[in-house]
């Protein structure tokens, strides 16, 4: 939760959405993490551990995971203030609830890429995914460690009664300008520091 | 006469007689002297100087502002003071200490860094989920100046906020006197027209780095986006994320502590960035003190609006006869009202009931802590420069 909270929590409060929206949104966003999960529990299992790969590589894909989140982020915050009504013309990012074609992306970029960056917990969990028998048992391990870590995300779904209001909506769209800067500023910088100095 | 005109702030209120200004220095002046001018307490020569000079400082400016009425501009020589002189205090010490300016990793696991108060909101979350203190340092015995700093910032921090809310930011905060410098020094601003939806910016930095704190544990305001690293202590850069820290920092200090100021005649980086403004603005909600506009005086001239360093004024706000809960407590829109509209409040009194005695009250609480918190600080810088001479 705590590792989600920086992309979710902004999220939710910049889309002015209310509980039902805010319920969708967060299952879309928990569907495509899981997705990221399962990804990550079958290469987790067939590269042994990914943990074992050589430091510089885990890097370059930790790297590459941050600028995708900053840029997603970027762009959500961005398209936030264009979705004002189901006639604006806003990015499909952001059109979740509003227009019916295409409304998941949003959601779901942030949640897949969510689920792919490597906290420590997951990491953890990866490594014993690793030393399971089966990928079967690896995927079955991921979704148990899935359903257990995103208990932690129902809270959220109240975020929608707070977000009602302009400011907040404001604040929330720039705290994700933010975070996004410091993903994609992080990510760069791991990918430059990679390039240099091979760590 | 006209000397007596210059010392009078623009709403041309009467100024006090000396011997009454002297009579309600006075308070202050023991106070003072109880903190600074000791012999005992400091056997180095240069501080002993300095140390009496600050009471000098301190007491003359509290009698100006208590001849004049007016508060703002002898509050900002003090401000100003305190925030050029506490890089000055604050740099020799720690490299005296360590040598550098840099805190290696092994200083912080040492728990051998000074506590800060700006991180003190982001370091909530984090301590409530997993009662694990984020910030680079110990609080166990033993854990350097950390353990003991951090009780003491903790505390006087608390103490002072319940009584003067976001008044700490104009009396006690050793940061935004730079900026505050920096903003006086144009006759006019050169940039005008900034968009108000900007004042929300200190509350995104806040949330932004809440949650980072929570999500990284690690003070993600002090690692990456502290303006004031660049005048106090810097990560020690070994490797491309210390480099790009202290680039931001160094680009954080030059934009919003001296080119803004300087382009807006604002306080910048406490109107629009600062995330420990925006947590103590919720305590100007605890605070006794507030400022009030006196709506059967007023004609919305709007020259409280223009004063204000922070935009805690609004079209809005004036007519509803309040500050917006940003407000600092400074004292500007005050000096700057020609009919003495706005005025100095204690919450539950009319709003034009005795407003000099209101302030009186408050700035006897705001003043007192300043000589003991800043006054100790410009102190430290101010000897720290004598020693080069004495």
């Amino acid at each position: 939760m705590a590792s989600c909270g920086p992309v979710v929590v902004p999220s939710l409060l910049a889309e002015r959405a209310g509980l039902r929206r805010n319920t969708r949104y967060l299952s879309t966003f928990l569907g495509a993490r899981f997705l990221g999960y399962l990804l990550f529990a079958a290469v987790a299992w067939e590269l042994g551990a990914l943990i074992s790969l050589p430091l510089a590589p885990r890097i370059i894909l930790i790297g590459v995971v941050h600028v995708l989140l900053g840029g997603v982020l970027l762009w959500y915050a961005y398209s936030a203030g264009h979705a004002c009504a189901p006639s604006c013309s806003g990015s499909e990012l952001v059109s979740l609830g509003v227009t019916k074609k295409r409304g998941v992306a949003g959601a779901a970029a942030l949640g897949f890429l969510t689920g792919l960056s490597l906290c420590p917990p997951f990491v953890a969990a990866g490594v014993r995914a690793a030393e399971l028998g089966s990928v079967a048992a690896a995927l079955l391990f991921f979704a148990v460690f899935f359903v257990g870590t995103s208990v932690w995300f129902v809270p959220f779904v109240s975020l929608g009664c707070v977000a009602r209001n302009s400011a907040v909506t404001t604040v929330a769209r720039m705290a994700m300008v933010l975070i996004a800067l410091y993903y994609g500023c992080l990510g760069l910088t791991m990918l430059l520091g990679s390039k240099l100095y091979g760590y | 006469m006209a000397t007596e005109a210059r010392i009078l702030k623009p709403g041309g209120t009467a100024p006090r007689t000396i011997g009454r200004s002297l009579l309600l220095t006075l308070p202050i002046a023991l106070w003072s002297l109880l903190m600074f001018a000791n012999p005992q307490r400091h056997s180095n020569r240069s501080l002993q100087i300095a140390s009496l000079i600050t009471a000098v400082f301190m007491i003359a400016l509290f009698f100006m502002m208590m001849r004049t009425t007016s508060t703002y501009r002898w509050r900002r020589w003090f401000f100003v003071a305190l925030g050029i002189l506490f890089p000055v205090g604050f740099i020799h010490t720690v490299i005296m200490m360590r040598g550098t300016m840099g805190i290696p990793i092994e200083e912080m696991i040492a728990g051998r860094t000074p506590f800060c108060y700006l991180p003190i909101p982001l370091l909530i979350l984090p301590a409530a989920f997993t009662k694990t203190l984020v910030f680079p340092g110990s609080i166990l015995p033993g854990g350097g100046m950390s353990g003991a700093g951090m009780a003491a910032m903790a505390g006087l921090w608390l103490a002072i906020t319940l009584v003067i809310g976001k008044g700490w930011c104009s009396y006690a905060c050793f940061f935004g006197g730079i900026e505050e410098g920096m903003a006086s020094v144009p006759a006019r601003a050169k940039l005008r027209k900034i968009d108000p939806r900007w004042r929300y910016g200190p509350w995104a930095v806040l949330l932004a780095m809440v949650l980072l704190s929570l999500a990284l544990f690690e003070p993600a305001y002090c690692l990456w986006l502290c303006p004031f690293k660049a005048v106090s202590e810097y990560v020690a850069a070994r490797s491309t994320v210390g480099m790009v820290q202290n680039g931001i920092f160094a680009v954080l200090f030059a934009g919003l502590v001296i080119a803004l100021p300087l382009l807006t005649k604002k306080r910048t980086q406490c109107a629009f960035f600062c995330p420990f403004g925006a947590f103590q603005s919720i305590f100007n909600k605890t605070s006794v003190f507030d400022v009030k506009i006196d709506r059967a005086r007023c004609s919305p001239c709007v020259l409280c609006k223009t004063a204000c360093p922070t935009f805690s004024l609004t079209d809005e706000s004036i007519a509803r006869g309040e500050t917006l809960m940003s407000c600092m407590k400074c004292g500007a829109c005050v000096d700057a009202c020609v009919k003495n509209a706005i005025v100095w409040h204690i919450k539950g009194t009319e709003v034009a009931c005795k407003p000099e005695r209101a302030r009186l009250m408050f700035l006897y609480a705001a003043w007192g802590m300043a000589v003991m918190f800043g006054g100790s600080i410009i102190a430290e810088g101010l000897a720290t420069i004598l020693h080069v001479f004495v």
